[in-house]
């Protein structure tokens, strides 16, 4: 499934790299985009190997804050 | 025990990368200046070198994770230069400038996420449209559910002032809709029961009932915000061009200080090299221009697809308008009521009417039964509040009129050769009137009671009110050739052309002639854009080098084909566009040359050894503060012309 974060605090191109690795690296997730521009991580994922929420604690770890968005 | 909870507090905030981000700007700041104090009141060398240390250190760490987290995604970045600039540094024994040069990185990097999250707020404030809660029927009882929770079908209840967080119909009641968020109008719109409403509009002053048929990402609000966003995040080709530079521009950084080092010898050189050499300000001179210039377009309602789209629409030199639809209105209006001498008035109607009037009364009546376009401009002509009389009998004369019945009279609409035919006198009067209507180009119908003819009626599909100002002002916008694109005949697109004080008119042509001609008009002057409504115009929006589409709200075909969808259907909002798509260029432009005077002013100033690391440092994060702080301007920018308002003046129905 399809779930779409996002976060006011990307502000380096470096970042966009930094937090689909780390999303990339969790077991269960199939595929992690980066949005600069818009703030949007968009995330494929097996909702049941993992939720929403540990997709948050993953980005929080590498230092930025998000949030689930329905759009 | 207060002391101990604000502290606690302020440690868990240090997990917030923002907070921290700005935390650690803060204590480099205050060891920095604790140190440049130190320093000027002559005190101890080793409290003001370990001041600064400490300013480095805090900043450095900082700097230092995300250069390494870069690396480890093989990317050379800016922070891997700065962290090598400030170890060195540290290293030759110049503290003060390892200090300065991480604070100020830090500090200016604090600011610039601070004002590129205000760009996006643009967008933000879209988001926030959406209610948080919206009140639906289920099994039989009220609930509060959250807007996306809604089922399709339900029925969703609004109350006055409140947020619709469905898009959807109306089942009952009515309302002033303020629906500015979706088409940029500021006037509400009048809705009743079975008209249209989106998610995101404000219902005024009525309590409403409506039944739910898009919800959550299925709404008009969120295909608009994804395509504002797919276009924010879609590459302008300067944006590829810089990024592209900028890969191999960093690298080259470095291995020139080291070249720099290896002819002079002197690290301080080399160091502040790879300071001043950052590309931080070219690196966010497009994508803040952009970012803003689609923000700003798509709070007007104007739906802009990428900042590719925005280049180009600030190079447009010709624009191909389609006629009916876009600078008509596309249905007919009566435009001319010649009553001829001797109109009877209606029984029923107690106040004499003028003659004008009363014929378009006996219009209406014969017009009853039909469903007949012209049925509906004559009742258009007629006060709202006009509730005539419906016909007895009704019968259609294939190709000619309508034969109706009432109270024992006969009353005929039709055309003039066919009345003229059921008439016992066609009088000079009427002829002089016909001529008349057809050396206008409108199309004529008469009237005839009891076998007299009482009057002519003229139609044409009439003229857009706002499109004679929007064409001027697209003109002065700098777009220099208009032309109209048609399928229809040459006299009426000239009578439209004419009073629109467009020179150049392309009449009769089919779907495919069309992209043709914008091919013509392409090849003899330049970037093209065609306006149209996006469905039978498709191969010649597609050809156009922007295609722009109106009335796009709710209409899916047109906001997925057209490069410029413009939300409200408004002519006026397309030199608006264009104008916006300039001023968005102009200030790609500036950014980018604030970027490279800067460098280049840094590089003489280094070479005249007047510029060191902090120096460096500090007027480049001005720069990028000044690129950024450009870019915002945008989101206030009034464009190229002035917002013009119109008083709404109905074309006055003419009298013979």
């Amino acid at each position: 499934m399809k779930t779409l974060l996002r976060s006011d605090e990307l502000n380096c191109p470096s970042c966009i790299t930094k937090i689909e690795k780390a999303l990339g690296r969790l077991g269960g997730v199939t595929n992690a985009k980066v949005h600069f521009a818009t703030g949007r991580i968009e995330v494929e994922h097996d909702a049941e190997q993992i939720k929403a929420e540990q997709l948050l604690s993953a980005v929080r770890e590498v230092g930025y804050e998000a949030r689930i968005s329905a759009f | 025990m207060k002391f101990i909870s604000t502290l606690s507090d302020w440690a868990h905030q240090l997990h917030s990368p923002a907070h921290r981000r700005g935390t650690v700007a803060l204590v480099a700041g205050l060891a920095s200046v604790g140190g440049v104090g130190s320093y000027f009141i002559g005190g101890p060398s080793w409290l003001t070198d370990t001041l600064w240390l400490t300013a480095a250190a805090v900043a450095g760490t900082d700097i230092a994770l995300r250069a390494f987290f870069a690396l480890r995604a093989r990317a050379i970045s800016i922070e891997l230069l700065v962290t090598i600039a400030a170890v060195g540094a540290v290293f030759i024994g110049e503290y003060w400038e390892s200090a300065a040069v991480t604070f100020l990185f830090v500090l200016g990097g604090y600011l610039e996420a601070r004002t590129l999250a205000r760009t996006r707020s643009a967008l933000k404030d879209m988001l926030a449209l959406a209610p948080t809660e919206v009140t639906v029927f289920r099994n039989g009882s009220e609930i509060n559910v959250a807007p996306h929770e809604v089922i399709p079908g339900e029925t969703v209840v609004v109350r006055p002032g409140g947020r619709i967080g469905v898009d959807g119909a109306i089942l009952s009641g009515r309302s002033a809709i303020d629906e500015s968020a979706i088409t940029g109008e500021p006037i509400p719109a009048e809705k009743q029961v079975g008209d249209k409403v989106f998610a995101g509009t404000v219902s005024h002053n009525g309590y409403l009932e409506i039944h739910a048929e898009g919800v959550g990402a299925d709404t008009t609000l969120a295909r608009i915000i994804q395509r504002v966003e797919e276009a924010q995040e879609a590459k302008a080709p300067t944006q590829r061009m810089i990024e592209r530079f900028a890969s191999w521009y960093t690298p080259m950084i470095i291995v020139l200080a080291i070249g720099a080092y290896v002819i002079s010898r002197d690290v301080a050189l080399a160091l502040t090299l790879l300071v001043i050499g950052c590309p931080g300000a070219l690196v966010i001179s497009t994508p803040i221009s952009v970012i803003a210039g689609i923000g700003r377009a798509a709070r007007d309602g104007i739906l802009i697809k990428g900042g590719e789209y925005l280049e180009t629409a600030g190079r447009i030199k010709a624009v191909a308008f389609d006629k009916t639809g876009t600078l008509t209105e596309g249905r007919p209006e009566v435009m001319t009521v010649t009553p001829l001498s001797g109109v009877p008035a209606l029984p029923t109607i107690t106040d004499e009417g003028s003659p004008r009037t009363r014929l378009l009364q006996w219009a209406a009546l014969a017009e009853s039964g039909s469903e007949h376009p012209l049925g509906r401009a004559v009742e258009r002509a007629l006060p709202k509040s006009y509730v005539g009389p419906r016909a007895d009998s009704f019968d259609t004369a294939p190709g000619g009129g309508i034969r109706a019945g009432w109270q024992g009279r006969k009353v005929e609409i039709g055309r003039p050769d066919w009345i003229e035919t059921r008439v016992e006198q066609w009088p000079a009067e009427a002829i002089t009137a016909l001529e008349d209507l057809h050396s206008r180009g409108e199309t004529a119908a008469a009237i005839a009671v009891n076998g007299i003819v009482i009057g002519l009626l003229g139609f044409a599909d009439r003229v857009r009110p706002d499109a004679t100002a929007a064409l001027q002002a697209l003109r002065k916008a700098g777009v220099k050739r208009l032309v109209m694109l048609t399928g229809d005949h040459a006299t009426s697109a000239w009578r439209v052309a004419r009073e629109l004080g467009i020179d150049e008119v392309r009449a009769g042509l089919l779907p495919e002639q069309k992209l043709e001609v914008i091919k013509t008009i392409q090849r003899e002057s330049g970037p093209t854009a065609m306006v149209g409504d996006g469905i039978n115009d498709a191969p010649a929006l597609a050809a156009a080098d922007i295609g722009i589409a109106m009335g796009a709200a709710g209409t899916d075909v047109a906001i997925e084909s057209a490069d410029i969808a413009l939300m409200a259907d408004d002519l006026g909002k397309i030199p608006e566009a264009i104008g916006l798509a300039r001023a968005t260029l102009n200030n790609i432009r500036q950014n980018v040359v604030i970027a490279l005077l800067t460098v280049i002013g840094l590089l003489a100033g280094v070479f005249a050894n007047e510029v060191h690391m902090a120096g460096g440092m500090f007027i480049h994060q001005i720069s990028v503060l000044v690129v950024v702080v450009n870019g915002m301007r945008l989101l206030r920018a009034r464009p190229v012309r002035e917002r013009y308002i119109l008083p709404a003046v109905q074309q006055p129905v003419r009298a013979a």
